[in-house]
């Protein structure tokens, strides 16, 4: 190649732009990475006998799918699979009505475009300070000594647990509404309460809804962890069946849990698409990845 | 009657939106106010319901204060005074109905109005408004599926059904093509003298001001350059409003009076 | 405005509608809302009576935490070093993998429609069990320890991650890959060139945000015996030994408060 012939008019080739941002956030992620692999105290050498375990195990509970599932006592461990999930369910169904109740005064206390700068600081600390704290916390330290082991406090507990996040998403999907009928109802005399229901609440609802349903999901998958801790569904039944070391009740019990949360995903999915879509479209790929975004 | 004495609004940026305006409106007038953009048109139709506050000098309209208004007397204010916008600002996503019944809501209290309890005869005004502008038959449909040209009769309807003694309009038209543009125009226009509203709107177009304006106001830097009627707005007169001669993106192409209807709405 | 002024629309103007019927849709969801509600409250005996009853015998519990053993947080340092650790490790391996995953997983990356169907399958296998059942499969595959927490960790990871980024994937803007298509890339340098740097940002956020979960995560799955904070506080729950369990827990919402705060101050650097 011969130098360039239109030297004259056109400005020196640029430098690349610095990497050295880019360089040092990689240098501290390998440095954690490698204090992290030097800290933590993993015996290594069992990972070699994984596959073989993971096959063996699979065997050992795959035997249990395979016995005629209407003999006693096979009949026996597919209905109480099935029973402490449906109560994994109602925990997690009257958390998220728990969560959403609570959530929804909040969201509007939290949201900029509504409440004045000093409630909305507080109220975000609030919903930020329920929102580190692991559902498991909160019931063992504030509900388990007044309300004793059971589902009723597995599902407080995921009850006020939801109220960070969906008081979070509420007051972001309060700010993201078109702010015009909120004038146009201002304009024509309207009292602040009587903004919020007409003009802001039917904008933001069945974001607001959604939330509601993805956080129903996520519920029914964190009673499991309060099952451990005593407070009964599918949790407890894992626990005890692990201890016990009962594989074949052990594959009944998953291929129960995987069926149900499918099933129930993928309804609680398609109510959330059709919600947002107010009806009649499918829920666009644009808008899912919307949702997920906010829900992150 | 609308009555400003030397009224000026400054921004908390600064700007000087209003510079000294003295004006009066007489009751049931057709007021159209023209300018350039900034230069002060949706400040001064949102001092009139104060829904920008004035910084200097009295307002007011009726017998009400509304320089120095509480946010009580802005409420009961903001009752009789409507208000259209460029954006329509309708709730897409409820129905026709329920956003003409948010010109109601003065007149609902509050725990009523939580569980949508209208009073039967806050529903027949709704419907009236709705008729007067002739999409009654769209009441329960989503505002969503309505045209722009349906969506800013909705808004009118919004307005009528307030039962206003003054309308306001910051540029109802900017959003429509031309033929639904004089529309909309004209059913504001047959408003004004059917119920003898007082209406004041902002607009960019000259023909469609000099059509429409029963008086016609000319701004420029937050200050009333021209006041007349619409015969002595002649292009001389606009040039000067807009301080440089005029070009064809002024004017509203499209005709005055179009034969044919393009919204089905509307009845010819 | 008199409202006896008559609308001179009168003879063109349909006549009003009646109000509509709610949509059945609605309805049903109202109907099954409210008889699930039912259904659970009863079936989990829901009450709030032992607020008013028992708030005595909460009271006492309620006192012992509000005198924690500050000297134990630092006793049980080395737990939290290992809960770090393993949260880090696992949110390491867990995003590669479920980055890889949600390549597969989506239509844009992997033209063979029974591939991502089954890709889809098994990703939706892997996230329906819930992290603390992972927890319990792990430690019987591999035994009590660390190692079992990074493996649990990890499977719940790629649910997550790959759910997440395969939606991203599918709506990355179709021009650029329709430029790699026109200029001869094969499926993998599409997905390389044309993809990956559309989704990189978001794909780093979710990271993050695993990173923040597996945090919480990490103690939960330490109750099934898979290492770190969540053995101690196994063990002192065991012992009613509250004055230590507050502690644990002061804890934990320092070092949650500051990853979250920490990892949502580089997350908006990234986007
Ligand atoms: N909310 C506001 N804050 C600060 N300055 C504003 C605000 N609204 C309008 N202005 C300024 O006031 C001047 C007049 O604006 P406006 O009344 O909107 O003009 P017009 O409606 O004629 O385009 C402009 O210079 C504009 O930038
Ligand atoms: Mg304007």
């Amino acid at each position: 190649m011969t130098t360039p012939t239109r030297s004259a008019t056109s400005s020196t080739r640029p430098t690349p732009p610095s990497k050295w941002p880019h360089t040092i956030g990689l240098l501290v992620s390998l440095a954690v990475v490698i204090l992290a692999v030097w800290l933590v105290d993993a015996n290594w050498i069992r990972l070699a006998d994984l596959p073989a375990s993971i096959g063996n195990y699979i065997v050992l509970m795959g035997q249990g799918l395979t016995h005629n599932p209407l003999e006693v006592p096979w009949s026996e461990y597919w209905v109480l699979a099935t029973q402490r999930m449906l109560e994994s369910i109602q925990m997690a169904w009257i958390g998220t009505l728990i969560g959403a109740v609570l959530s929804l005064p909040l969201g509007f206390l939290a949201a900029r475009t509504v409440s004045p700068a000093g409630v909305v600081f507080v109220t975000r600390q609030f919903l930020n300070a329920v929102r580190a704290l692991p559902e498991i916390i909160l019931a063992i330290v504030l509900i388990m000594p007044i309300f004793g082991l059971g589902p009723l406090t597995g599902a407080l507990a995921l009850g006020i647990g939801s109220i960070g996040t969906l008081g979070k998403l509420t007051a972001e999907a309060i700010e993201s509404i078109d702010p015009g009928p909120v004038e146009a109802a201002l304009a024509a005399g309207a009292r602040p309460v009587q903004r919020m229901r007409w003009a802001i609440l039917p904008q933001a609802l069945p974001e607001i809804v959604a939330f509601w349903l993805y956080r129903f999901e996520i519920n029914i998958r964190a009673s499991a962890v309060l099952g451990v801790i005593g407070a009964g569904g599918i949790g407890s039944l894992l626990s005890q069946l692990f201890n016990r070391r009962e594989w074949e009740q052990i594959g009944i019990t998953l291929v129960v849990i995987i069926a149900v949360t499918i099933l129930v995903d993928s309804i609680s999915g398609a109510v959330r698409a059709r919600i947002i879509s107010g009806g009649g479209r499918k829920l666009a790929a644009r808008e899912r990845h919307d949702e997920a975004s906010a829900i992150v | 009657m609308i009555r400003f004495s030397d009224v000026s609004v400054r921004y908390p940026t600064g700007t000087l939106g209003l510079d000294s305006i003295d004006l009066e409106i007489p009751d049931g007038q057709f007021v159209v106010v023209v300018g350039l953009s900034g230069a002060g048109k949706s400040t001064l139709v949102r001092t009139i319901n104060g829904l920008v506050p004035v910084t200097s000098g009295t307002l007011e309209v009726g017998d009400r204060m509304v320089s120095g208004a509480g946010k009580r007397k802005l409420r009961q204010l903001r009752a009789e005074v409507g208000m259209i916008f460029q954006s329509f600002n309708l709730v897409t996503r409820t129905s026709v109905m329920n956003n003409v019944l948010l010109g109601r809501l003065h007149a609902t209290s509050t725990l009523r109005s939580l569980v949508g309890a209208w009073k039967a005869s806050d529903v027949e005004l709704a419907f009236e408004a709705l008729e007067r502008v002739g999409i009654v038959d769209k009441a329960y449909v989503r505002a969503s599926q309505l045209s722009g040209g349906q969506q800013q009769r909705v808004a009118i309807a919004r307005v009528l059904a307030q039962e206003p003694q003054v309308i306001l309009a910051d540029e109802p038209v900017a959003s429509l093509d031309p033929p639904t543009a004089n529309q909309v125009m004209r059913d504001l226009q047959r408003i004004n003298r059917e119920l003898g509203i007082t209406t004041v709107v902002n607009l960019h177009f000259l023909d469609l001001a000099r059509t429409y304006g029963e008086r016609i106001i000319g701004m420029r830097g937050g200050k009333v350059v021209f006041d007349g009627t619409a015969d002595q707005a002649d292009d001389a007169v606009f040039e000067s409003i807009y301080g440089r001669s005029l070009t064809a993106a002024d004017v509203l192409p499209g005709d005055e009076e179009p034969a044919v209807s393009t919204d089905e709405g509307l009845a010819p | 405005m008199t409202s006896t002024a008559a609308p001179t629309r009168g003879p063109a103007a349909s006549a009003r509608p009646r109000k509509p019927a709610p949509s059945w849709a609605l309805w049903t969801g109202i109907i099954a809302a409210t008889a699930i509600t039912i259904w659970s409250a009863l079936g989990i005996e829901f009450t709030l009576a032992p607020l008013f009853t028992d708030a005595a015998r909460g009271w006492f519990v309620i006192q012992e935490f509000f005198a924690p053993n500050w000297g134990f947080i630092f006793q049980v340092g080395n737990a939290w070093l290992e809960t770090l650790s393993i949260a880090v490790l696992a949110s390491l391996v867990g995003c590669l993998l479920g980055l890889i995953a949600a390549m597969l997983a989506s239509k844009v990356t992997l033209a063979n429609p029974v591939a991502h169907q089954v890709v889809k399958w098994v990703l939706s296998v892997i996230r329906s069990i819930p992290d603390i059942g992972w927890a319990f499969l792990m430690v019987a595959f591999v035994g009590v320890g660390s190692l079992a927490g990074i493996l649990a960790l990890v499977m719940f990871n790629i649910g997550i991650i790959a759910k997440l980024t395969s939606e991203s994937i599918d709506a990355v803007d179709p021009g650029p890959i329709e430029a790699a298509d026109a200029s001869g890339a094969n499926s993998f340098q599409r997905a390389r060139w044309a993809v990956y740097p559309q989704v990189l940002p978001n794909f780093l956020s979710y990271s993050l945000y695993v990173f923040e979960l597996n945090i919480r995560a990490s103690i939960v799955i330490g109750l099934a015996g898979a290492g770190g904070i969540g053995n101690v506080l196994l063990v002192q729950l065991g012992r009613f030994a509250w004055e230590n369990v507050s502690a644990i827990f002061i804890a934990t919402f320092v070092v949650v408060l500051a990853v979250d705060l920490a990892s949502q101050a580089i997350r908006r650097r990234i986007a």
